[in-house]
């Protein structure tokens, strides 16, 4: 992989000697011209540009939709018989390997890693090595000129220089540890409650992207994306973590503040690697955890890092709602605090679905406690109703924090069930830590 | 089994049909309990409600009954959740629906039985099995109310649910009263809410689409009618017609006539044609069906019936007769400002190119001149005015072109002067009458094509091709009479002229005739007929092919006695049939040949899968050497999937295969396959395959290749199609015969200087103009032998590509049918089959004033709402009416 070479059948070095004129011919001998010199030809979506089928239109689910995917695979169904029967009759490996192998002594090994800096006409570039100078090279007629662009990394001859290939993985590795390779454990049975909350992002997210044709029927747009917002503990990345622990597509998560970078224009620049990624990979998740930390509403900066975090930002919204339409991209953001992000951000068309994760009410409290309690050894005593009825105001988070301490207490005396003090005590101390130091009850 | 209201719909399903029978027992009420707990105060409230409901509904007492029931439907009706989950009061009931099902069952039939069975058939919405339709069963037996108020979902099911029951009702031969009942309910509801193309797929299913016309009003016959005709590309035959029957049928209900036009041409009926004409009474719309009948290049007669006043039908019948194409073209030329006459240096553009190509000017000057009155001819085409043959001979006939070329060469020059004043009646036959006096038999024969190109297309009362043709058929030279035949082809090709057929079939029976006449003859009356299966001309060109010596049909030109024949049923598909079997009786050297050329023109344009996958089974094999009928099969790909997009895309793929797999004879037809496949529409990806196999080491795929390029860029004046031949040109400077094909290929980018078409279908992509796929097939046949046919002394069958030529145009012209020029908006279209909504039919449009050209793809529409185009489709020529609502906006 990694290496383009040209899809042709023909190599043009082996056209066959014909005759007197052939050696003045082979002189002017060139390589079908490459369709176009330049910007790279923009990497079609899912696999093989090639075996790419054609679109078929009405999303609705209707019979001419059933006959014109059943014409589709019909072709398919011919193209497979066809080549079956090629293979059987006359196989292609052997032929393949020859010539993979006789492109393989061309190309020489080792190979040079070098860099692609000019293209000069259809088969001579200007390249460079890390080493030092630039040099003119041709470029061998099975490099895929399609895929040369200024500026990309290449393979060079070790001898004499000239381009053998090219190296096409080029995301910035930044955003590649930012896929989810992994699914998070957290699915949709792990969250107390939010009902409302799931189905919304349900609908928002992961709708669109399994059954785009219940928006087109209707005639609207899907949403682009939605934001999270709610006290701390609330449950924001929890349901996050349950979509990409559900989802299919491709999850890419991203912290606010890892969008901030060291240098000047580093911090866009990901942002854009990132979409760019998410582009390629899509149908795809975005989920940018504490938007907060670039988000923030606009004013005049004085400091150089907060024009670059500003910046960030502004290249944020481009990629939200900007000039290149996104397709199969939806984008989660999570904040604590959506009073203090910019109304651009927010504004309808970029990030227009708000989801509120407010305290849980009693009901969600239950859910929560039986959540987290479900894998714990209770002795009888336990009420867990006193805490669930209790008038202080819980998050999910704090709920965790009480049934982790009230184990960890009867752990300490070495217990083997977690009894209704340990519960009790825990509360408290939780409460009174969250509470910065002030006493429950001191102020009743 | 537990009936947990929080199992998913769906899973299990059959496996809780069998618990569903019985009450529910404890055991699971208990679960059921411990679940409660997380349900919300209403929903609990909700869930003992219904419960309560659904005791009360097995109360003996039937006025309790009615008021559980009433209150059940209540609930059920109002429910409204997100589009994901099963509406919470269907969720609660589904524990319970085994319990009314069995309490139904012992019900008297009463009016509350029926209550009853309406409620069972909403909760088999969610419930009922996978194939047991309880859904169906209940709605039958219930009081069979207003369907929609059960809601979309409700309906949609139910739908589903009959098309299976319709299927299993028909092989047990059941009645089918009660379905049709609510068939038509159904239908009505979903054409008044937007729905029209699942109630087309429903009565598809019943196959009973005559339904429909009842129940299509002003407001959605529209999209009705779009998706029927867009479905019909995909339906196997017999159903394909009867869609497009009913679509026919609704345009003339809702007075659509342009549209119902289209159809007719479609099925091509012409009874349907007649119809049209006599059921619109409005003058000006029947002037628009004439400028669509003339587009399409069928012959049409014009009765009293379709136009009684006799000053309006002679008016209408000029129409049909494209007497005014050559007008309207010139119109064109003059306001896009491209009157000026260009030369083929204009087209090479060799100061392009690095010295030396101009120096490689050494090589075989005949040829050259030969290329470039080809060139010529096709760059010009139509304008009457050109650099080489209209110029004033200025001081004797040295200075005439026409002798710059050597013997048969001077025939395609004589006839290229026919080519440049093309669609131009008189002046054309005035200005080759100078060359019918001409000592050269080359020359006459030139000119007799020549009086065939003008002709083209154009129909006059005086025949005047036909009587200046026919006194050469019989001369004695083998060249003057292969000229007057191929002249009488173009000028009447799909006119099924009875005296051509008499004139012509004499020579095809003539022992004496060289086979080159013969051939010729074939195709000629192959064209004339083309499409109508008539059985004389059949049989008179099978005779003539076993009449052949074996030495004979070796010969590449006894290709044009097969194709002659399949002409004949262009389209036609089973038709052929009969004629296909008398060709299994033929020399083995033909036969095979024959089979694929009668299969590929019989099924051109159908889209018929089952003839792709035969043709690309013979293209499996691997022959012995000497077989050639590899390539008509790999052409007959092309021709049979051309017929919608979907299947453009897909044989561009298998052809890739073909390249991938194939021997060399078919290497050398899949470049023309894919020339004829996106023919003038220059897609990148063909583009980018011709231009890797025009460098490809077997000249003849080079050469197939270079013209293939000429093929897809035909009249489009392709930037990067001409820098490529330009650049092909320069490769090839040495080798005459592709440079031949360059500069071919050259002057068909440029055809029309851009102003031309190749495309044999018009109308947005719907309507098959049959003569001018036959023109096409014809040359394309002729380049799977380049040597012996193109570039042997045969050059001139690149002027049967002129049946195919139409100016790729949009000229508005007002009720006086004079041009006007008014804002359009041009941009690439969009398939809106089945969307919701009024969406936009075009995207990345301009604004251009008409007349405009129109690219492949292209959709126009008015940017003016002052008039009315009387077309529904702006291509070629449309009238527009004044828009008596318009008002000046201030």
């Amino acid at each position: 992989m990694g290496q383009g070479q040209s899809g042709g059948l023909n190599r043009p070095g082996d056209r066959k000697p014909d005759g007197g004129d052939n050696k003045e011919k082979k002189k002017f001998e060139r390589a079908a011209p490459p369709s176009r010199v330049g910007r790279k030809q923009r990497k079609q979506k899912g696999p093989e540009a090639a075996a790419r089928l054609p679109p078929v239109t009405p999303l609705t689910k209707c019979k001419l939709r059933l006959l014109k995917l059943e014409r589709i695979k019909d072709y398919l169904l011919m193209e497979e018989e066809f080549v079956a029967n090629q293979e059987r009759l006359k196989p292609q490996e052997e032929k393949a390997e020859e010539d993979q192998s006789r492109v393989d002594d061309i190309r020489g090994s080792p190979m040079n890693v070098g860099n692609l800096e000019e293209l000069v006409d259809e088969n001579h570039a200007i390249v460079s090595s890390s080493v030092g100078p630039e040099y003119y090279v041709g470029i061998l007629s099975f490099v895929d000129k399609d895929q040369l662009e200024p500026g990309c990394s290449i393979l060079m001859h070790n001898k004499v220089l000239s381009v053998v290939g090219l190296l096409q993985d080029e995301v910035d590795p930044m955003v590649s540890v930012m896929k989810v390779e992994k699914a998070p454990l957290e699915s949709y049975a792990d969250i107390g409650g939010l009902d409302a909350q799931i189905q919304e992002i349900k609908e928002a997210v992961e709708l669109p992207l399994t059954h785009p044709e219940l928006y087109e029927d209707i005639g609207i747009k899907p949403p682009k994306g939605v934001i999270l917002y709610g006290e701390p503990g609330t449950g924001k990345t929890l349901l996050a973590k349950a979509v990409a622990n559900s989802t299919s597509a491709t999850f890419l998560r991203v912290v606010g503040s890892e969008l901030i970078q060291k240098y000047l224009g580093d911090g866009p620049k990901l942002v854009r690697e990132l979409f760019r990624v998410a582009d390629d990979l899509s149908p795809s998740i975005v989920f940018i955890d504490e938007i907060d930390a670039v988000g923030t509403k606009r004013y005049d900066a004085h400091s150089g890092g907060e024009r670059e975090i500003q910046r960030t930002m502004l290249e944020l919204l481009n990629q939200l709602d900007g000039f290149d339409s996104r397709g199969d991209v939806k984008v989660i953001l999570a904040t604590n605090r959506i009073e203090s992000l910019d109304p651009a951000l927010l504004r309808p068309g970029r990030i227009d679905r708000k989801i509120e994760f407010p305290l849980p009410d009693i009901k969600t409290r239950r859910r929560i406690f039986q959540i987290h309690t479900s894998r714990m050894t209770l002795a009888e005593d336990v009420n867990l109703e006193e805490f669930v009825m209790t008038k202080d105001e819980f998050s999910g988070a704090d709920i965790k924090a009480i049934c982790t301490e009230a184990g960890l207490l009867a752990l300490r005396e070495r217990r083997m069930k977690v009894t209704h003090a340990d519960f009790k005590k825990a509360k408290e101390k939780v409460m009174f830590k969250k509470k910065e130091g002030v006493p429950e009850g001191l102020y009743l | 089994m537990a009936p947990d209201p929080n199992t998913p719909s769906g899973s299990g399903a059959a496996s809780r049909e069998e618990s569903t029978v019985k009450v529910p027992a404890k055991d699971p009420k208990k679960k059921d309990e411990k679940k409660d707990e997380d349900l919300s105060e209403e929903d609990l409230q909700l869930k003992q409600q219904l419960e309560l409901y659904v005791e009360r509904v097995q109360d003996p007492e039937p006025g309790i009954q009615k008021t559980a029931l009433e209150s059940m439907r209540q609930e059920i009706r109002t429910a409204t959740s997100s589009m994901t989950s099963v509406p919470k009061p269907l969720k609660f009931l589904r524990p319970h629906y085994g319990t009314l099902k069995a309490y139904y069952e012992t019900m008297s039939d009463t009016e509350l039985k029926k209550y009853l069975a309406d409620i069972l058939s909403v909760l088999a919405l969610t419930m009922s099995a996978e194939g047991e339709r309880e859904s169906l069963k209940y709605r039958l037996l219930g009081t069979g109310g207003d369907i929609g108020s059960w809601g979309h979902e409700y309906v949609r099911n139910l739908a589903g649910e009959i098309g299976k029951e319709y299927v299993k009702r028909q092989s047990d031969e059941a009645p089918i009263d009660d379905l049709m009942e609510l068939v038509q309910q159904i239908v009505a509801f979903h054409m008044k809410h937007n729905a029209e193309p699942e109630a087309v797929d429903l009565l598809m299913e019943v196959e009973d689409l005559d339904l429909l016309i009842e129940h299509v009003d002003k407001a959605n016959f529209k999209r009705t009618c779009l998706y029927l005709t867009s479905s019909a590309r995909y339906l196997p035959g017999p159903d394909d017609m009867l869609v497009l029957d009913i679509a026919y049928m609704i345009y003339l209900k809702c007075e659509e006539y342009a549209n119902a036009l289209q159809i007719a041409l479609y099925l091509d009926n012409l009874q349907y044609v007649k119809q049209v004409f006599t059921s619109c009474h409005d003058v000006l719309k029947k002037k628009q069906f004439a400028y669509i009948i003339a587009r399409h290049g069928i012959t049409f007669e014009l009765d009293d019936e379709m136009a009684a006043d006799d000053t309006d039908r002679e008016l209408l019948q000029d129409i049909v007769n494209n007497s005014k194409l050559s007008e309207g073209y010139l119109t064109l030329a003059r306001d896009i400002e491209v009157m000026e006459p260009k030369s083929p240096e204009d087209i090479y553009k060799a100061h392009l190119l690095d010295g030396r190509a101009s120096a490689g000017a050494s090589v075989d000057s005949a040829r050259q001149n030969l290329a470039a009155t080809f060139v010529n001819a096709f760059v010009n085409a139509g304008f009457g005015q050109d650099k080489l043959m209209t110029v004033p001979t200025d001081g004797g006939s040295s200075g005439n072109w026409l002798f710059k070329n050597k013997e048969h060469g001077k025939a395609s020059a004589a006839a290229s002067l026919g080519m440049i004043l093309l669609w131009d009646l008189d002046s054309g036959l005035a200005q080759l009458d100078k060359y019918l006096h001409s000592n050269d038999p080359h020359v006459i024969a030139g000119a007799l094509l020549g009086v065939g190109i003008v002709n083209c297309g154009i129909k006059n009362d005086c025949d005047p091709a036909l009587a200046l043709l026919s006194e050469y058929l019989d001369r004695e030279d083998a060249s003057i009479r292969i000229g007057a035949v191929m002249g009488l082809a173009l000028a009447y090709a799909g006119t099924q002229n009875e005296q051509i057929r008499s004139k012509l079939t004499p020579i095809l029976n003539d022992a004496k005739a060289p086979l080159d006449l013969i051939a010729f003859t074939a195709i000629s009356l192959g064209l004339v007929y083309v499409g109508s299966c008539n059985e004389e001309v059949a049989q008179a060109i099978l005779f003539a092919l076993m009449d052949r010596s074996e030495a004979e049909l070796q010969d590449p030109l006894t290709r044009f006695l097969p194709l002659g024949l399949g002409l004949l049923y262009l389209g036609k598909q089973e038709s052929v049939d009969a004629t296909a079997e008398v060709s299994k009786t033929f020399n083995d050297k033909i036969r095979k040949y024959c089979d694929m050329t009668l299969a590929s023109c019989a099924y051109a344009g159908t889209g018929n899968v089952l003839k792709v996958q035969n043709l690309l089974g013979h293209c499996a094999q691997h022959l012995e050497k000497g077989e050639t009928h590899q390539g008509p099969a790999v052409l007959g790909i092309a021709m049979v999937a051309m017929a919608e997009e979907l299947g453009v895309e897909m044989a561009i793929r298998s052809l890739e295969h073909l390249l991938q797999y194939g021997e060399q004879n078919i290497r050398r037809a899949v470049p023309l396959a894919l020339g004829l496949l996106c023919i003038s529409n220059p897609k990148v990806n063909v583009m980018d395959t011709l231009s890797r196999l025009s460098h490809d080491t077997d000249s003849e795929v080079a050469m197939a290749a270079v013209i293939s390029l000429g093929l897809i860029g035909a009249g489009t004046n392709n930037a990067r199609i001409a820098g490529m031949l330009r650049n092909l040109s320069s490769y090839y400077y040495k080798d005459a015969s592709l440079l031949f094909c360059v500069r071919i290929a050259q002057g068909l980018v440029h055809l029309g200087k851009g102003l031309l078409t190749l495309n044999p279908y018009h109308s947005e992509r719907f309507l098959l103009s049959p003569t001018a796929l036959a023109g096409l097939v014809t040359m394309l046949h002729a380049c799977l032998d380049m040597k012996a046919i193109i570039l042997g002394k045969y050059h001139y069958v690149l002027y049967f590509l002129v049946l195919a030529m139409q100016p790729r145009m949009l000229l508005t012209v007002d009720e006086n049918l004079k041009p006007i020029s008014v804002p359009v908006r041009v941009g690439q279209a969009v398939d809106v089959v089945g969307q919701a909504g009024r969406p936009k039919t075009i995207t990345g449009f301009q604004t251009h004033s008409t007349p405009v050209l129109l690219a492949a793809g292209d959709r126009a529409e008015l940017a003016t709402e002052k008039y009315i185009p009387l077309s529904p489709i702006l291509e070629g020529f449309v009238i527009l009416k004044e828009n008596p609502d318009y008002r000046e906006d201030h």
